[in-house]
């Protein structure tokens, strides 16, 4: 207690010294909480963005579909799959599709497309499909021979909402597909590699043209929370119980794109490192100042008793108390910048792209991990920076250190 | 080593490697001192006298010889042990007081018997006889700073005895006093001697400090030059 006590009343005894080595600790906590906040912010836009425009939080297909995509790989009855899976908790909706490549042709002009099977009703409810048609109408609820392109290719084939488009491909039992459909609409994801090549027609039309009647490759699920988007795939698995069938949370689905990202965090915790490396060596400077300037008052503290690892202690306390104080201090400003840029955000000059998604106003994030890594590495920055000048107090020679003035 | 030899040295030697060129500050010195004495080192600047006290005390180790205190073989201690041997067995009055400024007068007191977890009822019955003992009842919310030196220097001479140790190392307890002060204090501590039996020994070239002490150990040039019992 009294190691706490004499630890408390030195803070307030050089008080310029105390403001300026909390300073750098509030500086650093805030610094260092900003930049979680902002970079679990923009990564959660970028991993919303990617997973509702392009892959869903979770995917479930037919065997080795994921790796080896094959138009024959298909889900029998995936409607009652699909309700399985709906009835897992955590689920929020499901939406299935069909898939396939083939070549698009609006009068002269033809390209290659990938042809999307919808389910209209369920993808609006699931990805808001909806939203992202730009020009013209979203396709019909039953199917009517009618197409939306991506933004991308109606480009590339000069298409205008109102035109019609000849789809050629191949069907499942090996005959040339082809048809015609009307272009309703056109659709921007925020995503250019899947707009410059997506044809998304109703799902029965998709079945109908590759000879697929009740069966699609996938089911894409999105779920309330996708930090337990593990837990919520493995429920989805247990729950289906067909070893035919693979459960892939997003981070399977796209595993560059997820190591990317993780690559890209890796680089945020150096960046806070330097960040908390600047600070304690700041802080390690004023403390071994302060021990300096107290050298002989430890001198008269062993003289009369005190034990080297009491006055280890005491030097490590003073620091801590002052880490402490500012972690306080840092969180309540570290919340504000973050709760200010999770409104406001920040508005780049130009777009930029991150995984094929364009963003331009990125936003921060007010989370747990923001105060508490922080937290952690001040606390841990402020007993390392601390044990090198409280050894030095503790192993002083009393005779010698109360000459020292 | 009879009963009641409380401080023994033998042929304790201590050199400082000052600068590349060795200084020798104690050269052979044999002492024994008794339990209750009441004994002065008196001697130049720089013939040992704080030298000496330091070793005594184990604050600082002799480059050579042995120090037995309480009968206690002071060599081979290792810091903890040195630690815990002067909170029970010395009490220390220096030339500039050195109390800790942060605590009160009343902390500064008790603070020892806090390291030897004396409960805390009988550390303020101690204490508030202590700081009676020494004149300073009143006194014990204030802060070091905001005494004068003669009465810091009694804090100090409270904290020594407060914990009843067997010696008091004093080093030029008057030299920052008026001599009325000191005076004073020396009466006060000649007085405790009798009445606790405690032994005191200083470092002094106080001349009041020499009138009043009852055995006078003379320094010079590291060694033992006189040693005269009054």
């Amino acid at each position: 207690m009294m190691t706490l006590k004499i630890a408390f009343r030195n803070i307030f005894r050089q008080k310029r010294r105390t403001i300026l080595t909390a300073l750098a600790m509030i500086v650093g906590f805030a610094l260092s909480s900003v930049f979680i906040g902002w970079s679990d912010g923009a990564y959660s836009d970028i991993i919303e963005m990617f997973t509702q425009n392009r892959i869903g939080h979770i995917q479930v297909h037919g065997d080795d579909y994921l790796d080896k995509p094959s138009l024959y790989k298909t889900m029998v009855d995936y409607e009652a799959i699909g309700q399985t899976i709906g009835s897992v908790k955590g689920v929020e909706a499901w939406t299935p599709r069909v898939y396939s490549a083939g070549l698009g042709s609006v009068g002269e002009k033809s390209t290659t497309v990938q042809i999307i099977g919808i389910d209209v009703v369920r993808e609006v409810e699931a990805t808001r499909f909806d939203k992202k048609i730009i020009d013209g109408k979203v396709i019909s609820a039953q199917p009517r021979h009618e197409a939306v392109l991506g933004k991308g290719l109606a480009k590339n084939l000069s298409a205008v909402v109102g035109d019609e488009i000849v789809i050629v491909s191949q069907g499942a039992d090996g005959s040339i597909a082809n048809d015609l459909y009307e272009i309703v609409g056109i659709a921007e994801s925020g995503d250019d590699i899947t707009d410059r090549m997506a044809c998304y027609l109703h799902i029965g039309d998709a079945q109908e043209l590759l000879v697929l009647e009740g069966r699609s490759h996938e089911i894409v699920v999105i779920v309330s929370n996708i930090n337990r988007v593990l837990k919520i795939a493995e429920s989805i698995e247990t729950e289906l119980g067909d070893s035919t069938l693979d459960v892939a949370p997003w981070q399977v689905v796209a595993k560059d794109f997820y190591r990317a990202m993780q690559a890209d965090q890796q680089g945020d915790a150096i960046g806070r490192i330097i960040i908390m490396l600047i600070v304690a060596i700041g802080v390690l400077n004023t403390v071994l100042m302060s021990v300096l300037e107290r050298t002989s008052e430890y001198g008269v503290l062993k003289a009369v008793g005190t034990k080297p690892i009491q006055i280890f202690w005491l030097v490590v306390c003073e620091v801590l108390i002052i880490a402490l104080g500012s972690i306080v201090v840092g969180a309540v400003f570290g919340t504000a910048a973050n709760h200010l840029l999770s409104i406001y955000g920040i508005t780049m000059p130009q777009e930029f792209t991150y995984g094929g998604i364009k963003f331009q106003t990125m936003y921060a994030e007010v989370n747990a991990r923001s105060l508490i890594i922080p937290a952690m590495t001040v606390m841990l920055s402020a007993a390392i920076v601390s044990l090198f000048p409280a050894l030095k107090a503790a192993r002083i020679l009393p005779a010698r250190a109360m000459r020292t003035h | 080593m009879a009963n009641n030899d409380v401080i023994v040295t033998e042929s304790i030697t201590k050199v400082y490697a000052g600068n590349g060129v060795p200084v020798e500050a104690l050269r052979g010195v044999d002492l024994t001192i008794q339990s209750g004495e009441f004994t002065a080192l008196v001697g130049p600047s720089g013939s040992g006298k704080t030298t000496l006290l330091n070793l005594i005390s184990g604050l600082d180790t002799p480059t050579d010889g042995k120090v037995w205190l309480s009968g206690k073989l002071l060599s081979g201690m290792s810091g903890s042990e040195l630690s815990d041997f002067r909170r029970d067995n010395i009490g220390f009055i220096f030339q500039a007081y050195n109390l800790i400024p942060v605590l009160t007068v009343e902390e500064n007191v008790e603070y020892i018997m806090l390291l030897q977890h004396v409960s805390k009822a009988e550390r303020h019955r101690r204490v508030a006889a202590m700081l009676e003992e020494v004149g300073l009842a009143g006194f014990g919310d204030r802060n070091p700073p905001q005494l004068s030196g003669g009465q810091q220097q009694r804090v100090a001479i409270a904290r020594a005895m407060v914990s009843e140790p067997a010696i008091i190392l004093a080093d030029e307890p008057t030299a920052n006093l008026d001599s009325r002060t000191g005076a004073d204090l020396l009466d006060m501590m000649s007085h405790l001697n009798i009445q606790t039996n405690m032994t005191f020994v200083f470092s002094t070239h106080d001349p009041m400090v020499m009138e009043r002490a009852r055995r006078l150990i003379t320094l010079k040039d590291g060694q033992v030059e006189s040693d005269v019992m009054k």
